[in-house]
């Protein structure tokens, strides 16, 4: 899976040292939080999807609201989310029309 | 003395090199407190100690206005900066579900101000002070009789207004958030400097200040029409306008009382740490309110 930023998958901070592998990628987050942030999003959307992997996952924004693109083969949607202090999501809702199932 | 901000470990006056050595140690840990803060006051890009140097000790300098000053801007940037914090936006023109969030886990919060304020006035031995706290405990919990209800009956009142009985809401224990900044606020008000904690809780006040505006803020706490308006129940009008009203006051007399008594006790730098740590917690128990009236939508 490809993510856009090049620091912490979810927040792009460059502090921190943690890697986790994500749908078969080594990805850099700079703390726990965000790596639960990050699998927890990852999750919702292949649970929202039907799709079995994700290739590609372009997120915005910040703490106070984010929005991500992802892509599945050639399937795309996009989603606003935003989480709670644990890391868990508490707000998630497609920003773009239900993609055809891969 | 200089305190981190985000755990309040304690160092030398004006001994930034050694908070910057301790905030980089944390980092690397990938300690998500510590994290969290680097990356929302001084810089997501990860840097070393001779670096952060100079970045802190500019980020702590008054640059020559009062520390009052100082707090009120850095509470203005936190959360009524260009994109406000989500509470601050979904309290523009509430939806039941945001009122009754608020109720469930402010109730929590207002029974822990009490402590916190108790607290205050037990450490302190200026007479002011302790003024000031019987005064703010009144508004917030004792209230003046039938004809002056305190914040916490007309917010118990608010949540009967929108249909749960307040012994539901009392019977509720708080959000993790929530308990997780309770928790940490009781510390602060009986570990740190009775200044320190002073700031940490009445700086938190600065949120319902009707003139922020003025000073920068992108938007008031609510949109004053819902005051007049028909879109809130009249519990709740009155719940918002009596912090409307009373938190300029509450909060401009504490701070310069935090100010007088931080110069004249040497306490600023602790007093700027400890409220850097309180407004984090207040952060996370806003979303804990928008996140419990989220749960009664479902």
């Amino acid at each position: 899976m490809k993510v856009n930023y090049e620091g912490c998958a979810i927040c792009d901070s460059t502090w921190g040292n943690v890697w986790e592998e994500v749908e078969g990628q080594r990805l850099f987050f700079c703390c726990s939080l965000c790596t639960v942030q990050f699998r927890g999003l990852v999750d919702r959307i292949k649970a929202d999807t039907g799709w079995t992997h994700i290739d590609d996952l372009k997120i915005a924004g910040d703490r106070t609201g984010r929005t991500c693109r992802a892509q599945s083969n050639a399937s795309e949607a996009e989603f606003r989310f935003a989480f709670n202090s644990e890391g868990k999501l508490r707000r998630f809702a497609r920003a773009s029309p239900e993609p055809a199932k891969s | 003395m200089t305190k981190c901000p985000a755990c309040l470990v304690g160092f030398a006056k004006e001994d930034y090199p050694g908070l910057a050595e301790h905030l980089v140690e944390s980092a690397g840990r990938s300690d998500p407190v510590h994290v969290r803060w680097l990356n929302q006051n001084l810089t997501r890009k990860k840097a070393g100690v001779e670096e952060l140097i100079p970045r802190l000790r500019a980020f702590y300098d008054l640059n020559g206005a009062s520390l009052e000053t100082w707090i009120t801007s850095h509470f203005i940037t936190r959360f009524f900066g260009p994109r406000p914090h989500p509470f601050v936006s979904a309290l523009q023109h509430p939806n039941r579900s945001t009122l009754l969030g608020y109720v469930y886990e402010h109730q929590h919060f207002l029974r822990q101000w009490v402590r916190s304020c108790a607290y205050i006035m037990a450490r302190t031995d200026r007479p002011e002070v302790v003024r000031y706290e019987l005064d703010n405990l009144s508004t917030e919990y004792g209230g003046f009789g039938p004809e002056r209800p305190s914040h916490y009956e007309l917010l118990l009142r608010m949540g009967e207004a929108l249909g749960v009985d307040r012994s539901v809401v009392l019977a509720t224990p708080p959000l993790p958030a929530t308990a997780r900044a309770i928790e940490c606020w009781n510390d602060i008000a009986m570990h740190e400097h009775w200044t320190a904690a002073m700031a940490a809780m009445h700086s938190l006040e600065l949120i319902a200040h009707r003139d922020l505006v003025r000073e920068g803020a992108s938007v008031h706490y609510f949109d004053p029409a819902i005051l007049t308006g028909r879109e809130i129940p009249d519990a709740a009008k009155a719940f918002l306008r009596e912090g409307y009203e009373a938190d300029v006051g509450h909060s401009e007399e504490a701070l310069a009382l935090v100010g007088r008594f931080s110069r004249t006790l040497d306490t600023v730098e602790e007093v700027q740490s400890t409220f850097l740590r309180s407004i984090d917690l207040f952060d996370d128990y806003l979303i804990a309110r928008l996140e419990r009236g989220e749960s009664l939508e479902s």
